[in-house]
């Protein structure tokens, strides 16, 4: 760093190139930072697990045709039977819907019945006592269902139920001291209380979205079957079992009752491709900001590599002079990288400003969190030893101008 | 002289091969991220009826307190109360009231599956309303609303399905166990955004394949497919439900004149006035008309992920357009010498700015076309990042592609001015000067 | 053909002013064979680029062909380069992207004129330098004469009044610089004015009249003898 001031010298008859690559480089940070951030709140929940066991697990989504509300009872009792007699089947349940399937029933809750405003949001899964095991969720405390206290209910009917099971996070959101079992819970507006009487490690709501995301695992287990025509089947199968009972479920159901629609497209789904839809696309939004971000600091390099370059070129002369009047190779490659540093230090100063407006805007336009100042210090590292890089090549070259280029004319 | 630049243009791209092929592809790159993310955001920002975009109005009313509206804009959909005053108020020139219902079709082959068809409950001068094309007969009549009879308009798709694809005016097919009597076929009609609903269909969909008349939907107390949101517990049974202040309604008046619409705005303030006069509302008249645009706008049809990409897209191309400046300086500025010697010889600075422009735009040429090959791939690849019924819908088209190449060779003609400036400066040189 | 009165030429820095040329007068007649010596930093370059409209000059007044270009704006001044003026270079000049057709060609596309027009004149020029076979060459191909002999063909293509060349020879050997020097002679035999600065003697004595610059200012010896002999004793001094 010990030429600085000479160099800022000989950059001011170079402004051109030096703002240019200063801008090059602050832009760069600005949509480097932004999308690597964007990068890291798609992906986060990507990772998030549903409390389910995932595998081995499949999802049949059902409606009757031109079946009477009452009667769907017992062509649901019917299925499950059939379904759970399945050689290859380790347990079925009926439900209203399941994590990451996209659309559910949300309501809030309360501890206490007259409480105005909710305490927690919450989304509930109409479902059996054969839930727990079909969807491989971990029970952590108290109890499962008991077959006796499952009915079926009209949608249009239901109040509460004498008893629920909750997740964890919930149970901590409504009891913070950890004293949630046994305790009880009011659905809005209604007075009868329920009672906790099992808490499941985890469970995740039906939806990805941002909106979702502060109740991402409050999850109620209703022991209500709700009659009507749709619902969905969850099959636990057994391990190698899956590909095969994929196409034996729908058969085997329509040879139960053929007045049902499995819906063509994901209608029957494995869980690995729910959830590979249900990301679909934060998981797509990623890897095109990823690509983006790669290409980008490719070109964003090689624009520097292609203008020290020229600056090299352009200077072999006075390298020669240079290296004439005793500089030596190291002298000349440090020029070069200290020049670079230089300017890019103008470009990540800007980038830095630039990178926290363009996020503010963001922010106030899209459902986006504030930019981590983590971001933009390790895209500000990033694009500096980026530029050193990109610099080396050039600047090695230009350590190699031999002296006697000071004597030629041209 | 244009065709002589050219081939100096051309002839140029070949000398510094490195430094040519860092500028397409900075170009290339730059405009097929562009393209790319702009095919999504024009599929997405589509104007779905052009012709009656400002015609069409979806109505809105508070019927919830303000506590329950999200920033004190009325709700996205109606109840069934106001629905029905609405349509017996009978103030557009055509209106409908619509929700999403999901019968199944039972064909009369008992050994054919049943069938599944995205389907729609609403009123005869819906078709009207939305210019839908009729292949064979047409839409139920407005007595036919009132008798809540049992008529149905099918979609070409299942007409073929279940009847090869002839006239099946007359003819009758079987609902969840009911039987409705045909009148009409309706041909190619797939709206997107599917505008009419974007709040139960995302926007974005299949096209629609089955229509029956609200009124008789309702006598079946077929529920809706789509979203029901309560501000309280309606209580229990359909009538209770009916009777509720549920929203689950979307209604749509065709008012054609600014003066009809602002007749109709006046009467719906004073509808929610009597309301709250009544007792029911006790709150002041919130009521809102939106035409087309601004209910897709409003009902925030193009995706996040479409505005951001296309945003982050502009912004690589904004870099790559930086980049192409400085690569362009250097490449003019290494010819100094020869600008000098052309100036000498007699060129104009008008003959260098050409010169250099048109060289510029031979570079700008070839990444348009390596902008092409890319926004091709890109646009095949948009299933990737985006939903299924919203990348079905960019494709690469005349209109595109045409776009991808004016845009590339703008955009280096852009980036080539101050680099032609700085060598249109150039003095005529006597002697090479070296520095 | 060539008449500069009382011209200056003052190049300005921050700090300071230097007159490269000051009360700078001389005259050419229509067909004549003028050699400009002088030392270096005399102002015989300054005074070619000024005759060649290649910069503009601070004061006095400058006519080529009867025009007062003081005046002219650049697209005349260009106008003017290609139409009337030829130059030879010492460092020839060549474009290196160009081969030999095309480097002679340049002008005459400036001058917008028909294809086959130009092609007769390149191949006429070509010819006339001994190099239509090279036609298709390009410069790093030849040796340092036939580059100067391409640049004269350019230079002739244009069928120019007036001829500028600054040290011809310079970058050539003593042979080949012979063979330039006598294709000059051949063409203002027929008819063209020709301006040639040049540091040798030799060359300068083959020209009708010699004009010798001196710090700026013209010491012409065929005309004023007695203010050369003043100049020289102060080059003495």
């Amino acid at each position: 760093m010990l030429q600085i001031k000479p160099i800022l010298a000989a950059l001011k008859r170079h402004k051109a190139g030096t703002v240019l690559i200063a801008l090059q480089i602050a832009l760069t940070l600005a949509i480097v930072c932004n999308a690597l951030f964007i990068i890291q709140q798609r992906t986060e929940h990507l990772s998030r697990p549903t409390g389910m066991t995932e595998t081995n697990l499949l999802t049949v989504a059902n409606r009757w045709v031109g079946a009477d509300d009452k009667a769907t009872p017992s062509l649901g009792k019917t299925d499950l039977e059939a379904l759970r007699r399945m050689p290859g089947v380790v347990d079925a349940t009926l439900t209203n819907s399941y994590p990451l399937r996209g659309g559910g029933w949300s309501t809030s809750v309360n501890t206490t019945p007259e409480a105005k405003k909710e305490m927690a949001h919450t989304t509930l899964y109409f479902t059996d006592d054969h839930a727990l095991a079909a969807m491989g969720a971990k029970l952590v405390a108290g109890r499962n269902f008991r077959p006796s206290e499952i009915e079926w209910v009209d949608a249009k009917e239901f109040q509460t139920t004498p008893v629920v099971i909750v997740t964890k996070a919930l149970a901590d959101k409504l009891y913070p001291d950890g004293s949630a079992l046994g305790k009880v819970l009011y659905h809005s507006g209604h007075t009868k209380p329920s009672t906790i009487i099992g808490i499941v490690e985890r469970l995740q709501v039906p939806w990805t979205g941002t909106w979702a995301s502060n109740f991402a695992e409050n999850t109620i287990l209703i022991p209500r079957l709700l009659t009507g025509n749709f619902g969905s089947y969850l099959v636990r199968t057994q391990p190698g079992q899956l590909e095969r009972l994929t196409k034996a479920v729908p058969k085997l159901l329509i040879q139960t009752n053929r007045m049902r629609v499995i819906p063509e497209e994901r209608g029957v789904r494995t869980f690995a491709q729910v959830r590979e839809q249900a990301y679909k696309s934060d998981r797509g939004m990623a890897i095109l900001m990823g690509v983006v971000c790669a290409v980008l600091l490719a070109i964003t390099a090689a624009g520097i590599v292609g203008l020290t370059s020229f600056w090299v070129g352009q200077r072999r002369k006075q390298i020669g002079v240079r290296r004439a009047l005793g500089a030596t190779k190291h002298d000349i490659l440090s020029y070069f990288l200290t020049e670079n540093l230089l300017i890019g230090a103008g470009g990540v100063i800007v980038g830095a400003a630039l990178a926290i407006g363009m996020n503010l805007w963001l922010v106030s336009h899209f459902e986006m969190e504030r930019l981590s100042l983590l971001y933009v210090a390790a895209g500000v590292i990033a694009l500096l030893l980026l530029g050193q890089g990109a610099v080396l090549a050039p600047a090695m070259k230009a350590s190699r101008v031999p002296p006697v280029e000071a004597t030629r004319s041209v | 002289m244009f065709a002589y630049y050219f081939q100096l243009g051309l002839r140029s791209l070949r000398r510094n091969p490195l430094l040519t092929a860092l500028m397409v592809m900075a170009i290339g790159f730059g405009v097929a991220a562009s393209m790319i993310t702009y095919s999504v955001f024009r599929a997405t920002s589509n104007n779905p009826i052009p012709q009656k975009s400002d015609q069409l109005y979806a109505v809105q009313i508070a019927n919830w307190k303000a506590e329950d509206l999200d920033q004190g804009e009325p709700p996205p959909a109606l109840t069934y109360t106001d629905a029905m005053a609405f349509m017996q108020a009978h103030k557009a020139k055509r209106q409908t009231a619509l929700y999403p219902i999901a019968p199944s079709v039972i064909p009369a082959d008992a050994s054919r599956l049943p069938i599944e068809e995205n389907s729609y409950a609403w009123y005869g001068d819906a078709f009207a309303m939305f210019d839908i094309p009729f292949l064979y007969g047409g839409p139920w009549t407005q007595a036919q609303d009132d008798a809540r009879a049992a008529v149905v308009v099918i979609g070409k798709k299942l007409n073929d399905k279940l009847f090869n694809g002839k006239d099946s005016v007359g003819k009758t097919i079987n609902l969840d166990g009911h039987d409705y009597r045909i009148t009409g076929v309706i041909g190619e009609w797939d709206p997107q955004p599917l505008f009419f609903d974007p709040v139960n269909t995302g926007g974005f969909g299949d096209p629609i394949g089955l229509f029956i008349p609200f009124t008789r939907a309702i006598d079946l107390q077929m529920t809706t497919a789509g979203n029901n949101n309560c501000n309280e517990t309606p209580g229990t049974g359909w009538d209770n439900w009916l009777h509720s202040e549920c929203i689950w309604i979307e209604y749509w008046a065709e008012l054609p004149t600014q003066a009809d619409a602002d007749a109709y705005k006046r009467w719906l303030t004073g509808y929610a006035a009597e309301q709250q006069r009544a007792g029911r509302f006790k709150w002041a008249p919130n009521v809102r008309l939106r035409n087309v645009t601004e209910w897709l706008d409003f009902q925030k049809v193009v995706p996040p992920e479409s505005k951001i990409s296309l945003l982050v897209s502009l912004g690589f191309l904004l870099i790559c357009l930086v980049n192409t400046i400085g690569l362009l300086l250097a490449k003019f500025m290494r010819r100094s010498p020869e600008i000098g010697v052309r100036r000498a010889l007699g060129a104009s600075r008008r003959e260098i700015y050409a010169q250099f422009l048109i060289e510029a735009g031979t570079v700008g040429l070839t990444g348009g076309v390596l902008g092409l090959l890319l926004t091709g791939l890109g646009v095949l690849g948009v299933g990737w990042v985006f939903d299924e019924q919203i990348a079905r819908l960019a494709t690469l088209d005349v209109s595109l592609i045409a776009l991808t190449i004016v845009a590339a060779v703008l955009a280096t003609l852009l980036a080539a001015f101050y680099p032609t400036w700085r060598a249109a400066q150039v003095q005529p040189a006597w002697q090479l000067k070296s520095n | 053909m060539l008449k500069m009165t009382h011209l200056s030429k003052v190049y300005r820095t921050e700090v300071v002013e230097t007159y490269a040329l000051r009360d700078f007068n001389i005259n050419v007649k229509e067909g004549e064979f003028v050699a400009v010596t002088g030392p270096s930093g005399s102002g015989k370059t300054t005074f070619l680029t000024i005759a060649g409209l290649l910069e503009t000059f601070t004061g006095g007044h400058y006519h080529l062909d009867g025009i007062e270009v003081s005046q002219l704006n650049d697209n005349a001044r260009s106008k003017i380069r290609n139409e009337k003026i030829g130059f030879i270079f010492q460092a020839f000049n060549l474009i290196p992207d160009l081969n030999v057709y095309d480097n002679v060609e340049v002008p005459l596309r400036y001058r917008g004129m028909k294809a086959a027009e130009r092609k007769q004149r390149i191949m006429d020029a070509l010819e006339r330098v001994g190099l239509a076979s090279r036609a298709k060459h390009y410069p790093a191909e030849l040796s340092g004469g036939q580059q100067q002999r391409v640049a004269i063909a350019r230079a002739l293509a244009g069928s120019p009044r007036l001829l500028l060349a600054d040290e011809p020879t310079g970058n050539l050997d003593t042979q080949m610089a012979r063979g330039v020097m006598e294709l000059l002679e051949e063409i203002h035999r027929e008819g063209a004015t020709i301006v040639m600065v040049t540091h040798d003697p030799e060359l300068a004595a083959r020209a009708q009249r010699n004009v010798h610059i001196i710090d700026g200012q013209v010491v012409d010896l065929a005309e004023e003898p007695r203010f050369h002999a003043h100049n020289a004793r102060v080059a003495d001094a």
